[in-house]
């Protein structure tokens, strides 16, 4: 049995699919994270596997229960943490995580001593009897966190643990999700746009866009596959451009090339061969380079070359503007 | 059945917390009615004459003083589900809802709360009363009196927990609140005996739970009966007034609050 198991997964708003045709499965205690640009489906497909939206058509299974049919079992399942801070601020830390116990029927007499084990855990024990509102960001996602854990859930949703919060107190929260995992040895579900992130904790990785998922692989099978190298080009528009790339797809260490207006992005397994082969081909067609670079292959590579775009991309954003229009239009 | 009652416990306890820790918003709630029942029960003392007229022989601040009692339960209770669409907002909802607790839980301890919420705020509201000169015959009284204004309270928390389900926005629950709140209010003999409205009007008072509430409050603290409606009857009024609430409420609020927001 799977902790996570969706069979053609699909999610409709009135017209627009929000997730489209999607199956993948997760194994105990794996981290698998869904990487996608906002709007891709990432929080929609986790609504539907936390109980709180129903699919249009397909199948979704927690531990084997249906998240459609069986939604009080998998309820008693899983653990989500939102993407919002969902504390509330004029109660204490402690008293937050008191809440989330009964919410979660916690026994009576466990519930002092889960609190206390949480509490230690994302070192917040000697702030639990001050209100939320004197808590910074980073402490308010780790007491959200706590509180996902405390009844020792199976599965662990995370939607976009980090988002909004700097640098270092993203790092912060990678280390206590880690620590978490390691500790209860839990499924752990988290969604993220950032790739860093995706690299750094997931065993596995889904790349999603536009409600579909693209490819899942471990994050180094994912950059290996991508040759070894990465070269990126800047050239200057011409109309040679297109002889000029089909011309680079005959060099045989070249794995893949993608193009984004003037930028050129080459996967290839022997870089600094391919380079002068380059330069000679640009020559002979007369082509401007005005930057070359080479680098090792990071999953922002993965993603453009699996999506076609830069999970920044304006084309995106305007998506997501649109389907929010909709949602709204739908639900008005 | 009992996960039930434990439920709604959560739901009263964290809503109850939260009332605690807003002490500011305890004052400000009490600001309308006490301005009520300083402003309006001493500028109307001059028409002692009319409620004379229905057997009332107090000071017209006795006789409008159970109808600002009431007031604050209404407007307390009316207002009191606007937190549900915070809670939509910013995901409380979304969490309480990914957890096992029981569905209906959620609009019952809500209700509960806002009810005995409703009941402290007008149990001030007595304090300023009898602070300012209104008396009280019989003080055993008062137990039965907020018990009540908390049953009156649950069934007006009824129709906010409703009306903030349904409502999109903070913009539209303000519309609705303030269209049904008042004329509940006005539409009662609160201020006013029953038997100076025009026919029409007395008949459409007739429907409301807020005269029957009003009606009875008064008698219990004053000991004069009006209007020729028994004790009993208005309870049983009440009762049913309430009943009817808390069903449409926990069925609307739990079918709603499961759509997206």
């Amino acid at each position: 049995m799977y902790s996570i198991e969706t069979r053609s997964l699909t999610k409709f708003f009135g017209n627009v699919k929000a997730v489209d045709d999607i199956s993948f499965k997760v194994n105990d205690g794996e981290i698998f994270g869904f990487l996608g640009p906002n709007g891709a489906g990432k929080s929609t497909t986790m609504m539907i596997l936390t109980t709180l939206l129903k699919p249009t058509s397909g199948q979704a299974l927690i531990s084997g229960f249906d998240v459609s049919s069986h939604a009080k079992q998998v309820r008693q399942k899983i653990g989500f943490v939102q993407q919002e801070t969902t504390v509330d601020e004029y109660l204490t830390g402690r008293e937050n995580l008191l809440l989330q116990a009964r919410l979660n029927h916690i026994p009576k007499d466990l519930i002092r001593q889960r609190i206390d084990d949480v509490l230690e855990l994302i070192e917040l024990s000697d702030k639990q009897n001050e209100p939320v509102v004197t808590y910074s960001g980073g402490m308010r996602k780790r007491l959200d966190i706590a509180g996902g854990l405390l009844h020792r859930p199976k599965v662990l949703f995370l939607d976009e643990p980090t988002v909004g919060l700097d640098i270092q107190t993203r790092r912060k929260i990678w280390e206590y999700i880690k620590k978490i995992h390691l500790e209860f040895e839990m499924t752990i579900f988290l969604s993220t746009h950032y790739m860093e992130e995706a690299d750094k904790l997931c065993d596995r990785i889904g790349i999603i866009d536009e409600g579909k998922i693209q490819v899942i692989d471990s994050p180094e099978k994912l950059k290996n596959a991508m040759g070894n190298e990465v070269i990126s080009l800047e050239i200057e528009k011409d109309e040679q451009e297109r002889l000029f790339l089909s011309k680079l797809h005959k060099i045989e260490q070249i794995t893949k090339i993608n193009e984004d207006q003037n930028k050129i992005t080459i996967f290839a397994s022997r870089g600094t061969e391919v380079i002068p082969k380059i330069f000679q081909i640009s020559s002979e067609l007369k082509i401007k380079i005005n930057s070359i670079s080479l680098t090792q292959p990071t999953l922002d590579d993965v993603f453009i070359s699996y999506t076609g775009h830069d999970i920044k991309s304006d084309g995106v954003a305007f998506n997501r503007k649109r389907e929010h229009a909709k949602m709204k239009r739908l639900r008005a | 059945m009992n996960l039930l009652f434990y439920d709604t416990y959560t739901i009263f306890w964290r809503e109850i917390k939260r009332y605690k820790k807003s002490r500011s918003g305890v004052l400000i709630r009490l600001i309308q009615p006490a301005i009520w029942i300083v402003v309006i029960g001493n500028t109307f003392a001059g028409t002692q004459p009319l409620i004379e007229s229905v057997g009332f022989d107090g000071e017209y601040i006795e006789f409008m003083a159970p109808g600002v009692i009431i007031l604050t339960a209404i407007f307390t209770s009316i207002f009191g589900g606007v937190n549900t669409l915070w809670d939509r907002r910013y995901g409380f909802m979304n969490k309480a809802l990914t957890s096992p607790i029981s569905r209906s839980s959620l609009a019952l301890g809500k209700m509960l709360a806002i009810s005995l919420i409703a009941a402290l705020q007008a149990s001030l509201i007595l304090g300023i009363a009898l602070a300012i000169g209104v008396t009280f015959p019989n003080p055993i009284m008062i137990a039965p009196i907020m018990a009540i204004v908390i049953l009156f309270s649950l069934g007006f928390s009824g129709i906010s927990v409703i009306v903030a389900a349904t409502a999109k926005s903070q913009e539209t629950f303000w519309g609705v609140i303030n269209f049904l709140g008042m004329p509940l209010f006005m539409l009662s003999p609160a201020l006013f005996p029953l038997e100076l409205l025009p026919d029409w009007l007395a008949s459409i008072a007739k429907l409301n739970p807020v005269t029957y509430t009003v009606l009875l409050v008064r008698e219990m603290m004053t000991g004069v009966s009006e209007g020729g409606i028994p004790a009993l009857l208005s309870i049983g009024i009440i009762l049913a007034f309430v009943l009817v609430m808390v069903a449409i409420a926990s069925y609307v609020f739990t079918r709603e609050v499961n759509k997206p927001f």
